[in-house]
Parts: structure tokens; C-alpha cells; sequence
């Protein structure tokens, strides 16, 4: 099954992800009979978070419902052979959704890059006072400037809020390269963000 | 945990310590209890950072895309179905055109057989059935039957 070999709370290294109750199980077994409220509050519980996690990966906001609506599909299709036990079925989840966020960019060409210091739109209003939505826009396109696996890791242990060994798990990297990711991924943010970034902090300091 | 491993964990995971490995949080912690300015100042203008990053927030999804993803979640099975009489065999059109017509001469057949050849019953008796007060059709009908009268 697609995506369902993530091996049992073992990472790669060895490391073991504690024991504990999957609290989507019950939901999901219920789902995998058909029953529909069950269902409903799967869709509740994580259709935002597939929706934000493609989001952030593609910068999209339709290409990344149809991102969420495909791991659905799976989800459905997949549910009544889910085996309690394995991976949690929401890490589960967040590997279909980075795998099919990552076929995409890579068959659209997109892949991201490191962002030039040198943005002269950024720098001319770098004086300026910014509202909450005018900085989120800012950071929404410095995200999207990111390498892929920078930006991967990044919205796996910041957005999504996987722990080490989950997103480790997700991108199938050890737990040492994910932290190299991430502190690639946030220094370059911060270059990227540098020039607005003291007239951001005031902003949110003062407001 | 010492202070290098620190400022490398606080570049990847940032400044919230509920992000960072569980092994290395209560280390982390006791660490910056007791840091030097200098350290609480990395840590703080991480923080300020961190606080940038999550104005990036996810909105709840949208109700259609909710609706559309709901659709297409498999069926419940336990939903009660018409009775199958004939398992879960499908019959052919032209099995079922004709169960219909059969059943519809039969009605007409039954119906016309029914009927009785020439009433016993006068007029005047007949209008008398339907004055009467009786529990309903069947009691009027019977009651006019038995009646010696008639």
C-alpha cells in the first residue's frame, strides 16, 4: 500500500517513536467500514492541516485543495486495510501529502532557490510600517523561495508541528540532515528576510 | 548539554523548546536558567523570529472543499436496502418490464373475475347499506349480507 510501509514508531536510525495509542485508530476503522460520521471528523480533524501543508509547499492555495482532495482519495481507499500499530496514520498522512506536494514541483519545474539579499521590492519598503497581513505575505513569499527540502523540513517541524523523529521519518532523512535543513532553512529566511526584518519586529513588538 | 550544542539546536528548531528533540529539552531549559546575558539574548531574538514565522498561520478549510472531500468517502454498508428477494443477483430489464406487466394483468384479471355477474340487491337496499353506521366498509358490506331483510 501506497505510503503505508512507514515501519511501526521506528525511525531509520534506530530510534525508537514511544508506544502510544494512534488517536485517529478508532476513526479510522470506523471509516474503513464505511461509516460516514467517522468520516466527517477525519475531514475535520485534518483536511486544514493537508490544505496548509500543500499550501506552504506549492504557494498555491487550489493547487493545494486538490493536494488535500487527493490524500483523501487515499485515505478513503486505504482506510479499511489500516493496520493499528504501524505508523501513526497522521504521520502517515503528512508523507502522502509531502510526496505528492514534491511530484508536483518536481514536474512543474519548481523547485526554489536560495533568495538574493539583493530584492530591491523588499528593500525599498523596508521603512515601512507593515500590517500583520502585509508581513505574513512577506513570509509567505520567503518560504516559497526556499530550496524544497529546506521548505519541506521547515513546515513539517514549524507548521505542522511534527517532531524530529515524524519529519525525519516523512522526508526519509536522518534526524541529524533534518537539523541541518532546518538551520539551513532558517538562515536563509532570515537573510531573506533581513532587510524588513528589525521594522517587522518593532511591528510586532509595539502592535 | 553545553552552550555550542545549544545555540546549534536553538538554529534549527528555533527558540520554542517544545519543538526541540524531547531528550534535549529539560537540558535546554536548565541551561537557560542559569545562561549568560549574551546566550538569553540569542535566545530572545530567535524568539522574536519565531514569532515572525507563525504569522503564517493556517485558515480552517473551506465548507466545499469539505462537502466535495466528504463525497467521495466510500458508503456506509450497514444502510438499510429495499428487501432482495432474489439475492444479490440483478434481474434483466426485460425480466422486470415483464414482472411488472404480469403482476398489472393479474391485478386487472383478479379484479374483473371479482365482480359479481348481476347485484342481488336492490337500489333502494344499497342506498339503505350506505346509511349505515357502521365500524367501516367491511361491517356496512357484511352487515347488508347478513341482514334476513334483504
Amino acid at each position: 500500500m501506497d505510503g503505508l510501509a512507514l515501519k511501526s514508531g521506528r525511525s531509520f536510525l534506530g530510534v525508537g517513536i514511544p508506544a502510544m495509542r494512534d488517536p485517529d485508530e478508532d476513526l479510522v476503522r470506523r471509516v474503513g467500514v464505511g461509516d460516514k460520521r467517522a468520516a466527517s471528523e477525519l475531514v475535520r480533524r485534518h483536511l486544514p492541516r493537508m490544505v496548509g501543508l500543500a499550501r506552504r509547499m506549492l504557494g498555491d492555495h487550489a493547487e493545494a485543495e486538490d493536494v488535500a482532495q487527493e490524500v483523501f482519495l487515499r485515505v478513503w481507499k486505504h482506510a479499511a486495510a489500516w493496520k493499528p500499530g504501524q505508523a501513526k496514520f497522521e504521520t502517515w498522512m503528512h508523507r502522502v501529502a509531502m510526496n505528492l506536494c514534491l511530484d508536483r514541483l518536481r514536474r512543474s519545474g519548481r523547485q526554489g532557490g536560495e533568495v538574493s539579499p539583493e530584492t530591491p521590492d523588499i528593500r525599498a519598503s523596508a521603512t515601512r510600517a507593515l500590517d500583520d497581513r502585509q508581513r505574513r505575505d512577506r513570509v509567505r513569499e520567503a518560504l516559497q523561495e526556499l530550496p524544497e527540502r529546506q521548505r519541506a523540513a521547515l513546515v513539517l517541524c514549524y507548521y505542522q508541528e511534527r517532531t524530529n523523529i515524524e519529519a525525519a521519518d516523512i522526508l526519509g532523512v536522518s534526524v541529524d540532515a533534518l537539523e541541518s535543513l532546518l538551520s539551513r532553512a532558517r538562515r536563509t529566511l532570515k537573510s531573506a528576510l533581513s532587510n524588513e526584518r528589525a521594522d517587522l519586529m518593532s511591528g510586532i513588538e509595539t502592535g | 548539554m553545553n552552550e555550542a550544542r545549544f545555540i546549534e539546536l536553538l538554529n534549527a528548531y528555533g527558540a520554542e523548546l517544545s519543538r526541540w528533540p524531547e531528550e534535549d529539552r529539560v537540558a535546554a531549559e536548565a541551561l537557560l536558567e542559569v545562561a549568560p546575558h549574551r546566550l538569553k539574548d540569542i535566545w530572545e531574538s530567535e524568539r522574536s523570529f519565531d514569532h515572525l514565522l507563525a504569522l503564517e498561520k493556517d485558515g480552517p478549510a473551506t465548507i466545499s472543499l469539505e462537502t466535495k472531500v466528504l463525497s467521495l468517502s466510500p458508503n456506509r454498508p450497514g444502510v438499510r436496502r429495499p428487501l432482495q428477494l432474489f439475492g444479490k443477483r440483478r434481474m434483466p430489464q426485460w425480466a422486470t418490464g415483464g414482472a411488472i406487466a404480469a403482476s398489472l394483468a393479474l391485478g386487472f384479471a383478479v379484479g374483473y373475475a371479482g365482480e359479481p355477474a348481476s347485484s342481488s340487491v336492490s337500489e333502494a337496499d344499497y342506498a339503505k347499506m350506505l346509511t349505515l353506521n357502521g365500524a367501516g366498509a367491511g361491517s356496512i358490506f357484511l352487515t347488508a349480507i347478513d341482514d334476513p331483510e334483504s
